[in-house]
């Protein structure tokens, strides 16, 4: 009985940090809309909120990255986007964290590589999505977006890594 | 826990060095185009060949081809971006007057 209890006060805690984490990822957006990275390249963003879901893999809880990336991508796109936009960020979203969760296990790489690695395969899932949508036009801009992808994959990654020095989950 | 490790950097140099190859593939893969179409509304108001100089005045816009390339000349929309946004001499290149409703590709 009392092992149940416990078990019942565990999975209501990691409810209440996931919940935290994902509004301060939808948090983390509005700001990033406040910097004007498109300025660079269009079509460009940090991605100040996937720092979030490496907080959560540096920490071993793959199940929480993907539950709290997911619900922060429904979310935000219910709040600010459409349909169009959630197709595009779900899509990457989804493939990226896979990515960053396989990764994360190889000892041989920091958590800004798998970062790096997850910001690149996002940008190219995205170009994926939209060479279906707009044409295979879409497919030139590529290269760019994976500069772009390194650049900042390795910003959130850092990122991710102060988090993870700073605030101590423990479930 | 080390920040970054030798295989983080590798990792990073090898993706950019990519997309920069990919960037000068794309380049190169551009093919000259060879007839210029003008669009108004959707509906096709001028067609030919790039290698013709001519001027082609349309309501609101002016589109000029001259040695082998397409610009627009001027337009009397506000935000005068298709001026701005040069020439264009290449397959699946276009110049967009939003306000107006001109489009010019490259075929």
């Amino acid at each position: 009985m009392s092992s149940k209890q416990g078990n019942n006060r565990n999975r209501i805690k990691r409810l209440a940090i996931y919940s935290l984490l994902c509004s301060l990822c939808i948090v983390f957006g509005y700001v990033e809309f406040l910097i004007p990275t498109s300025l660079i390249a269009p079509g460009i963003k940090l991605g100040i909120s996937n720092s979030i879901a490496i907080l959560l893999l540096i920490n071993g809880d793959i199940g929480g990255a993907f539950a709290v990336n997911i619900s922060r991508i429904l979310l935000s796109a219910l709040l600010f986007g459409s349909p169009f936009s959630l197709l595009f960020s779900l899509c990457a979203g989804i493939v990226s964290t896979l990515v960053c969760a396989l990764l994360i296990k190889l000892p041989a790489l920091s958590p800004i590589g798998v970062s790096v690695a997850g910001g690149v395969c996002h940008n190219a899932v995205q170009v994926f999505v939209a060479s279906f949508v707009v044409g295979r036009g879409v497919w030139f801009y590529l290269p760019i977006l994976t500069v772009a992808g390194v650049i900042c994959g390795a910003a959130i990654g850092f990122l991710g890594i102060v988090f993870s020095k700073k605030a101590k989950i423990d479930f | 826990m080390k920040i970054l490790k030798k295989t983080d950097v590798i990792l990073s140099i090898s993706l950019i060095l990519i997309s920069v190859l990919g960037f000068f593939i794309v380049e190169l893969m551009k093919k000259d185009g060879k007839t210029v179409v003008v669009k108004q509304n959707n509906s096709v108001v001028y067609e030919g060949k790039i290698s013709e100089d001519r001027e082609i005045p349309l309501k609101h816009n002016t589109v000029k081809i001259k040695d082998g390339k397409v610009f627009m000349k001027c337009a009397d929309c506000k935000n005068q971006i298709c001026v701005k946004s040069g020439k264009i001499s290449k397959s699946g290149e276009t110049v967009v007057c939003l306000p107006n409703r001109v489009i010019i590709e490259i075929e």
